[in-house]
This record gives C-alpha cells, structure tokens and sequence, in this order.
C-alpha cells in the first residue's frame, strides 16, 4: 500500500517535471522562431544539436568530452593537494590550542580572500601554465576543507573523551579513535562545499588565462561573438557540476552510512 | 583565573605567531631580496601603496575607495533582488506542492551552473556594464537563498503543525507563525552563502571585462606587473568580505534571537 503511493508521488513529480521543463523549452523555442529575441539567442533545438556535435566533434582544439577532461584534470590536482593538507591542518588546529593560536591568525587573514581574486598573483608567480590553475584550487578546497576539520576536531563530545582517559587511553589513541571520526561528517560536508567551490574557481581561471577547458569554450565563445558555442558550454558545466554534487553526496552516503546527519 | 591567564597567553602567541610571520616576509622581501620586489614585494612597500592608492588614480584611472564603491554597489545590487526574490520564491516551493512541481524541475536545471559561468554570456547580451554583473550576482544569490529557505522551511516539524491545528490556526498562520520562524536560521545561513559567493563572482567578473571595480584594479596591475597594488586589492577585498559576513551575523543573532544553533 505504501510503496504504490510513493511510486505514483514518484510519478506524478517526474510528469509535473518534464512537463515544466518540457514548456520552457517550448516557450524559448517559440519566441526564438516568432520574435525579436531569435537574432539574440539561439533555440534550444541548434544548443543541443551543438552539443552532441560538440562532445565528440571539435570544439577549438578539442572535443567537449576532452575540453571537461582538461577543467576536470586541474579540479582533480589541486583538491586532493589542498583537502589533504586542509584535513591534516584543521584537525592539528582543532586538537591543540597551541597550535591553533600559531596557526589561526595567518588562516583568517588568507581565508576571506575568495581563491578568485588570487588569479592575478597566481599568474604572476607560476606563469599561465598548469601550476598556476592548481594552486587556485588548491587555495579554494584548502579554506573550506580547513574550515570544517577544525570545527569537527574542537566540537568533538568531551565526555567521549573523559570516557578513554578513564579507559587508560593515550593522546595518540584519544586522536586516532575519537577525535578523527567523529569529525568526519563535518570534514565531508567541508568537502563538498570545496568541490563546488574549485569548480567555480576552475572556470573563472580558465576564462580569465588558458587554451582549453570548459572556461575556455565560454569564454571563446565570448570573444568571437559566438552565443551557441557559450550556450552549450554552459549546459556542459551544468551536467559536470550536477555529476560532481552527485558524486560527494554518495561518496558521503556510502562512507558515512553510520552517521544520521549525513543523510 | 587560571583560565583567563591562560586565554592571555594564548593570544600572545598568536600575536608573536603574526608577528614572526611578518619579520619573516619582511627580511624575506625588504632586507634579503631573495625574489625582486615586483614579483614578490616586502610589507612596508605593500604598506605605502596601499596609502598612496587612497588618494592616487594612477595608474588605472580611480582611487582604491572609488573602486571599491563601485564593486559594492554591483554587488549589493544583485544580492539584495535575489534574496528579495529568491526567499519568497524558497518559502512558496516548500509550502505548496504545486508551485514545488512547477519551478522545482526548472530551478534544478539552473542550480548545477555556478554563477560564474554566465558571465560570458551576459556580457555579450547586456555589455560590460553594471546591469550584466548585477544579473550574474543575482542568478548567484538566487539558488543559494532558495535553496535554504526551502530546506529550513522542510525542516519545520510536523508535532508543531499538528499544536497549531490543534489551536485551529489557519494555514497562512501556521506559516507565518511556525514555519517561517522555524526557517529562520537557515533563510541566514543562505543569506550568507550568497553574500561570500556574490563577492567572489563579482570579482570575477571584474576581472573578465569592466572599466571599474576591485577586480578590474587587480587585473589592470596584473598587466603592469604593480605586484604591491594586486596584493592591496586583495586584502581589501578579502577584508570588505569579512566585514560584509560579520554585518549579516550581527543582524542575524539580532533577529533571530536564541533561534540559533551558534
């Protein structure tokens, strides 16, 4: 009884959706064709078409598929790089207040800077190449992911705490059993903010500087006056960014299927 | 008052901390010279531009505190229309199921693109001008206010709706009276969200096309290799985004008095 009344909420939602997003591509495709709007923007239908053209054809240099794997490459280096070290960094903050008093004052000031006004320097300091696309994201999951593992590691339950003093354990083993996975739901949700994050940032560096990429096929299209090429570069980021939320929110579901909240 | 000598000297070494951090750049930089001044500029050179740039136009054509007027102005722009937008539109999703069908499938079209990624498209329609950043900081702000509204208002507990039926309250009441309220946190924590993420896409912005601004200041230097006023603009950047966050959390524990987790 249950399960047929969620599955025809299931299929009502999914009617009512198509339908929504079925009359606004109508609509764009109808005034397209019947007005002044035609000269300014394309219909949806030459968008799509541009896209299945696009994602094995050429696009500049590159297939569309090749210019993802580019903007995906760079966000995959600099957030491993940078949410390893913001994990290792926030938890030695969120364990000792020694270090926390060192370590904090030079992390507020850098915080509050968004990884995108850094493009400038980073060009400065690493040339146009790779390096510099890197460090940007490295500074953006770095800030988020720091973030999060700190406030993990200091609002850890302190009686769990009191608890393996009284059990005889050492500093190592309080770190090791308590501290580090009850901080693990906060570190995840710091993940995903600086996934979101780096994609952003990947696209602002590749718009501002470089020869391939998914920032690039927009920012082309800019320069040579070209709505469908940047049209079908954003439906492009749209479906990457989708996959990647997708992605960290099952990552998330999967490794922390112990933990309520991160439902 | 062991604990309070203790506070004290935990900020004292945060001070030395900063401290030894700045000597370091300092003899790194001014004394040293491992790395020349335009690529790698030493604090007291950092310093006097940053007090030459209140006053000097050159050498991208306003004052630093002209550009950051103008950055403010796109940014709180597009920001307040889309919390004026984006929070009704949050509430209304949440609350009633037809409007959730309708613009639900449309908005989760929108929301996987970052806000970033229209400035071009923008710019080409609408020009460099301040009516094509302000869209892109809307669209931003936008998707971060109503998808906190709509959650915080999901996350109102049905025991409370039952009290108010109970009390025959009628459903504009229970919104106003129990749903909003309970939303309340939420509706700022994506208040400020879209705060953080319309600075930076604003920057951005700058820094692809524009006459005026932070970003266009930084990206200008950049071109001059003036390495001290990109570092200048950051730190003003990095410090009107702070000062912005805290404005918003001094009105949000004043409105939403001991609704707050923090």
């Amino acid at each position: 009884m249950k399960t047929t009344r969620i599955r025809s909420e299931h299929l009502s939602t999914l009617m009512w959706g198509s339908a929504s997003i079925g009359s606004f591509l109508v609509i764009w495709y109808v005034l397209t064709q019947t007005t002044r709007l035609g000269t300014l923007i394309p219909g949806p239908d030459i968008v799509l078409i541009s896209l299945f053209k696009g994602i094995f054809g050429q696009v500049g240099r590159h297939s569309i598929l090749m210019h993802a794997v580019y903007s995906l490459g760079r966000v995959l280096a600099g957030f491993i790089i940078g949410s390893a070290l913001g994990v290792t960094v926030g938890l030695i903050m969120g364990w000792s207040r020694v270090a926390e008093a060192i370590m904090a004052p030079l992390y507020r000031i850098i915080r509050p800077i968004p990884p995108i006004a850094w493009i400038p320097i980073s060009i400065i300091w690493f040339g146009l190449g790779e390096s510099a696309k890197i460090f940007l994201i490295f500074l953006a999951s770095f800030a988020n992911v720091t973030l999060n593992a700190w406030s993990g590691a200091r609002n850890v339950d302190r009686q769990l705490i009191g608890a393996a003093k009284m059990l005889g354990a050492n500093q190592r083993q309080i770190f090791f059993s308590i501290v580090l996975p009850s901080s693990v739901p906060q570190i995840f949700a710091g993940l995903q903010v600086a996934m979101s994050s780096s994609w952003s940032t990947v696209l602002a560096a590749e718009m501002v500087r470089s020869s391939e990429g998914l920032g690039w096929m927009i920012v082309t299209g800019m320069n040579n006056n070209d709505i469908v090429q940047i049209l079908t570069g954003i439906v492009a980021i749209g479906v990457v960014g989708f996959l990647l939320a997708n992605i960290m929110r099952n990552l998330e579901a999967v490794l922390c299927r112990w933990n309520k909240s991160g439902q | 008052m062991k604990v309070s000598l203790k506070q004290s000297q935990y900020f004292w070494l945060s001070a030395i901390s900063l401290g030894v951090i700045i000597l370091v750049w300092h003899l790194c930089t001014d004394v040293f010279e491992i790395k020349p001044p335009d690529i790698f500029p030493g604090p007291t050179e950092i310093l006097e531009t940053f007090i030459e740039k209140l006053y000097s136009r050159r050498p991208d054509g306003a004052t630093l505190l002209v550009h950051l007027g103008a950055s403010l102005y796109v940014t709180m722009v597009g920001y307040l229309l889309g919390a004026v937008i984006g929070i009704p539109l949050g509430i209304a999703m949440a609350w009633n199921r037809y409007v959730d069908k309708i613009v639900k499938p449309l908005f989760d079209l929108l929301r996987p693109v970052p806000g970033i990624a229209w400035i071009p498209l923008f710019i080409l329609l609408f020009g460099i001008g301040t009516f094509s950043k302000a869209l892109v900081i809307f669209l931003g702000a936008l998707v971060a206010c109503v998808v906190n509204t709509f959650t915080g208002i999901r996350q109102t507990k049905e025991v409370h709706l039952w009290v108010g039926d109970i009390f025959g309250a009628t459903r504009t009441q229970k919104l106003f009276k129990i749903a909003i309220p309970t939303a309340i946190p939420m509706i700022f924590t994506g208040l400020r969200v879209a705060l953080g993420m319309s600075w930076a896409a604003l920057v951005a912005a700058e820094l692809l096309a524009s006459n005026i601004g932070l970003g266009y200041m930084i990206q200008q230097s950049r071109a001059l290799s003036r390495t001290d006023i990109i570092i200048v603009g950051m730190i003003s950047i990095g410090i009107v985004g702070a000062v912005l966050d805290k404005v918003l959390h001094i009105i949000e524990v004043r409105v939403a008095k001991g609704m707050n987790a923090e």
